[in-house]
């Protein structure tokens, strides 16, 4: 016999040491499972490299959340995006609460300018550093919040309404708009100031307005122009 | 005929999970001890024993025979071991039993005996690591000098080298 062989015979009278059985049953468990799993990946991680299942976890848990929170954000903005044409139908405030006719004139542009900025920056947050060059300057927040949040008030009594258009209308109105009876009573200051251009433009857009509004004669001979 | 290995690795890449466990059974063992005698701490061997057929496992779909099943096998727990020497620095190994089998009834044969394999695994625990590792590949894996060399990462003459090292020492340890 070889020396070789004799070494190799005197190390196989060593313990012939085998894997405990909870060991054996833990590897053919994962056998069956990867099996069960085809097909087999390409490229799986392995040892230490396990450490990235709980970091991708945690990435898809990070962007839900993320896409939650943007979703929850630009729901607001939509909400005034549908409404602004009510904004822009809001007629000019009553005279009583705006000394110079001229404002409400100068106030409708800068509504409009308004109304076309939430539709490239539909983040109100954003409003100021994000909006056009025509839209109005930034330095007047309180303002404008005011106008916002009348104008948010208002949609909201629409959208409530909206099953009956003409009742949700009426609302929107009777919130937002002047009544009817105090814009002829402006109408009539116009005219017996004698300033006839203003009330007859004034008169033009009321009639617009509400077409089905009829004025009596009294009313007629204060808002119309005298023939 | 028994299926060899390639066959049944391949088997069980296609699905069929009763080929690794024909696979597992003639494998168990002996990467068990190698990987035991290789390290000091019997539960890292067993960490490190799992780990390695867990690779297996999960790398069956890109299993190709281009080696044998045993050189690829032990290709992996030698990675493996490199990797935890690295960790913690080269370890001698401790062999925890005492407990040797022997052969013969005869008292005094069984002292010599008892004290033979005592001096053996002596011998081996003190070995260099590369030269314990390639004797425990020749010894537990059956592989020759070239597949050492290719389950270590190494050249063939440096295999031969350390198998002829560790051998020496050992038969020195086994003849005192």
């Amino acid at each position: 016999m070889s020396d070789d062989s004799k070494l190799s015979q005197r190390y196989r009278e060593l313990p012939r040491e085998e894997p405990p059985r909870a060991l054996d049953d833990a590897i053919l468990a994962a056998s069956r499972r990867a099996v069960e799993a085809r097909p087999a990946p390409l490229v799986v991680p392995t040892g230490r490299r396990r450490w990235y299942f709980p970091v991708a976890a945690a990435a898809v848990i990070v962007l839900a959340v993320a896409v939650v929170v943007h979703v929850e954000r630009e729901q607001p903005d939509t909400e005034i995006l549908a409404p602004s044409t009510t904004v822009l139908e809001t007629p000019p405030a009553p005279a009583a609460q705006e000394p110079k006719v001229e404002e409400p004139k100068a106030e409708a542009p800068k509504r409009l300018r308004k109304q076309a900025s939430p539709g490239f920056t539909p983040d109100p947050r954003a409003d100021s550093a994000a909006s056009a060059p025509a839209a109005p300057a930034p330095a007047a927040p309180p303002a404008a919040q005011a106008e916002r949040n009348e104008a948010m008030g208002a949609v909201a009594g629409a959208r409530e309404s909206s099953r009956d258009e003409r009742r949700s209308a009426q609302m929107a109105r009777s919130s937002v708009a002047p009544s009817p009876e105090a814009e002829l009573e402006r109408i009539a200051r116009l005219r017996a100031a004698g300033r006839h251009e203003e009330a007859d433009k004034a008169l033009a857009e009321f009639r617009k307005r509400y077409p089905d509004y009829r004025l009596s004669e009294e009313t007629k001979a204060k808002v119309e122009k005298p023939q | 005929m028994e299926a060899p290995d390639e066959e049944l690795m391949l088997a069980y890449r296609d699905g069929d999970a009763g080929a690794f466990e024909t696979l597992y059974a003639r494998h168990r063992g002996a990467l068990y001890r190698f990987v035991l005698r290789s390290l000091k701490d019997r539960a890292v061997a067993e960490e490190l024993f799992q780990e390695a057929w867990i690779r297996v496992i999960e790398a069956r779909g890109r299993y190709a025979p281009s080696a044998t099943f045993t050189t690829w096998l032990y290709t992996i727990a030698h990675n493996l071991l490199v990797d935890h020497w690295r960790k913690k620095g080269l370890a001698l190994v401790s062999l925890e039993s005492d407990d040797v089998p022997v052969e013969s009834a005869n008292p005094v044969r069984q002292i010599e005996g008892r004290e033979s394999l005592a001096r053996l695994l002596r011998a081996l625990e003190a070995l260099p690591p590369v030269q314990r590792e390639a004797f425990l590949l020749h010894e537990e894996a059956g592989l020759n000098v070239a597949e050492i060399a290719a389950a270590t990462g190494s050249n063939e003459e440096a295999a031969k080298s350390r198998l002829r090292y560790a051998m020496a020492k050992l038969k020195a340890a086994v003849d005192e």
